[in-house]
């Protein structure tokens, strides 16, 4: 639709296409032109490199029956869900320093949210994965120590998991029941920089006389955080909520780094994305790996819909 | 009015008793948090054998094992310089081309900009997680694998379309007699970029070349399929490389841990405020 005034904009301002020009290019070829050819490859055998062949939906057929594929939609579904009580640290921590009454306090608080921040989240990781050493990793000493690891023993007994055994270090990575703990364990009390800032900045609209007047009232404080604080910072919980679940079922750095590529002992802790950088880089299969970012690719669409149309996040 | 000022002194000191047990709380929470880091210091300055017997608490001054961070130091500057480019790079990248792609969309209704502006926000919604297959194969075909070039264009690449989106708003409210006075005067667009939008959204950019720089600062998967040779090496992969060695000496690990996350510290020293203040506000806003 090109009206008259538009053209005659294009006459005398076609210079500004230039400053759009870099950012279409740029994103042409990293963002358009892979995820193409990502299609154009799923009906390919392609090793990555010059030579492929077309064979079709066989690499779709293979996909749809790939047992490790559809089980590590499980191991997703799992993770996915524990974050709902991963945020429930970062809502309380945000609720206790909006509610201290001096200001310094709640700016020391606030930097020393943001302190895990500066250091690369992958040292964070490496870290963790030190104190799931069996033999000389914290958790297991801090288990001996406290006699926590005397508990899980008789419970272990008591319910015959055969997991945890007396006089045994606990293999927390080495063990496959104990893979989807470990992935779930790693970073408590899991308070995230971000989240309490967020939450943080949606409870600024409460000053200190709402919650004298609130107090005054004799409303305890389950209720004020129950009928004050936490309608105020629903639209960011559930902002944060899904950005952790769609970095969560696109993520696999972290399975990778703690379990390796093939998702760790009998590939418990293997997740989608895993099998598909897996089947990429290790198995050299570039074709089926396509495909199956495909599928993965199709099912993160179909939620983001839904969330588009039931979790409305209102600006 | 004497009686209700007097409840409220007492409401205000039953709320100050009782910010003892949030103080407490907090400290707990963050002290659990901030655990790992404490470890990292402590074990940097020992070495093995000193950690067997005590992995708990700092060893005695005067033995603090500092070879751990010559060690470290030679090992992981070269890694934090490559890490650096990228991430300086693809920072200066990213706004650059962001600020100006922000600009065309925010000032004029250019015939065309509406499609592009939607191909643009698609992006926000589709997964990327399906690219980084057929991203291999592109950078394969310009050339561009094994190179420090590919990772900056990536990390430019990604958060572009997010930085536009959120730039295009604050063009947007920027007030239009500023950009009208500045044609009177002649200015082009590119000195109205550099003369007024870049001033006035100076808090923005910064909020933006934070997070921009984090991102491409954290990444290790992308640098761990581009980069073979290990004088290439960034941070990410370097320590990759280090956790995977058969004998660990935790603390020449713990130490380069540390030194690798020296760069950032330093960074967040100078932009503490910036930093606090505007990711809080930046999330409202966006």
């Amino acid at each position: 639709m090109a009206t008259s005034s538009s053209i005659k904009k294009l006459r005398s301002e076609w210079r500004l296409y230039f400053f759009v020009l870099p950012a279409v290019v740029l994103i042409g070829t990293f963002c358009y032109f892979p995820a193409a050819s990502a299609i154009y490859h799923s009906f390919f055998r392609w090793g990555g490199g010059d030579a492929k062949e077309f064979i079709g939906l066989a690499n779709f057929r293979r996909a749809a029956g790939d047992i490790v594929f559809w089980e590590s939609f499980i191991v997703i579904a799992i993770l996915v869900t524990s974050n709902v009580i991963k945020l429930i640290p970062s809502v309380f921590m945000a609720v206790l320093i909006h509610r201290l009454k001096s200001e310094r306090w709640q700016y020391w608080y606030r930097v020393g949210v943001v302190l895990p921040m500066i250091v690369p989240g992958l040292v964070t990781l490496f870290i963790w994965k030190f104190f799931f050493d069996p033999g000389q990793g914290a958790l297991n000493r801090f288990l001996d120590l406290t006699g926590l690891k005397a508990l899980l023993v008789s419970l272990d007994e008591f319910f015959h998991w055969g997991i945890f055994h007396a006089g045994l270090p606990i293999a927390w990575l080495g063990e496959p029941s104990l893979i989807i703990p470990s992935l779930i364990i790693w970073g408590f009390p899991w308070i995230g920089s971000v989240g309490v800032l967020i939450y943080l900045a949606g409870l600024q609209s409460i000053g200190n006389e709402v919650y004298e007047a609130a107090e005054l009232d004799g409303a305890t404080s389950w209720q004020t955080f129950r009928f004050m604080e936490l309608p105020l910072i629903m639209t960011q919980i559930r902002l944060s909520l899904v950005m952790l679940i769609i970095s969560t079922l696109q993520g696999y750095g972290l399975q990778f780094l703690l379990l390796g590529p093939e998702g760790g002992p009998g590939g418990r802790g293997m997740v989608p994305g895993l099998w598909m950088f897996n089947k990429a880089f290790f198995a050299g299969e570039f074709g089926y790996a396509c495909a199956l970012g495909i599928f993965l690719f199709l099912f993160i669409l179909a939620l983001t819909f839904l969330n588009q149309r039931y979790v409305r996040v209102e600006k | 009015m004497k009686s209700s000022s007097l409840a409220r002194m007492e409401a205000v000191g039953r709320r100050s008793r009782s910010d003892l047990l949030k103080h407490l709380c907090l400290i707990a929470l963050l002290g659990v948090s901030l655990f790992p880091f404490y470890m990292m210091i402590q074990v940097s300055l020992k070495n093995n054998t000193m950690f067997l017997e005590n992995p708990w608490s700092f060893a005695a001054p005067g033995s603090w094992q500092w070879d751990n961070y010559v060690y470290a130091i030679k090992l992981v500057l070269p890694y934090i310089i490559n890490s650096l480019v990228v991430s300086i790079g693809a920072t200066i990248a990213c706004l650059t081309i962001s600020i100006s792609g922000a600009y065309f969309f925010a000032r004029y209704q250019m015939p065309f900009s509406r499609i592009l502006w939607s191909a643009f926000l698609v992006l926000m919604l589709m997964p990327t997680v399906a690219n980084i297959v057929p991203l291999f194969s592109v950078l394969q075909s310009l050339h561009l694998l094994n190179t420090l070039w590919a990772l900056v264009l990536l990390g430019a690449s990604s958060g572009l379309v997010l930085t536009i989106y959120v730039l295009r708003n604050f063009i947007e409210e920027i007030p239009k007699d500023l950009f009208e006075a500045a044609e009177m005067d002649g200015a082009s667009h590119l000195h109205q970029i550099i003369h007024v939008v870049i001033p006035m959204s100076k808090s923005i950019i910064g909020t933006l070349a934070i997070l921009t720089f984090l991102h491409a600062w954290n990444d290790f998967l992308m640098p761990l399929i581009v980069l073979r040779d290990p004088h290439l090496f960034t941070l990410g992969v370097g320590l990759i490389y280090l956790d995977g060695e058969y004998v660990k000496d935790w603390g020449r690990i713990m130490a380069s841990f540390l030194v690798a996350s020296l760069p950032l510290i330093v960074i967040f020293l100078f932009s503490m405020k910036l930093f606090i203040r505007g990711l809080g506000a930046g999330a409202v806003k966006g």
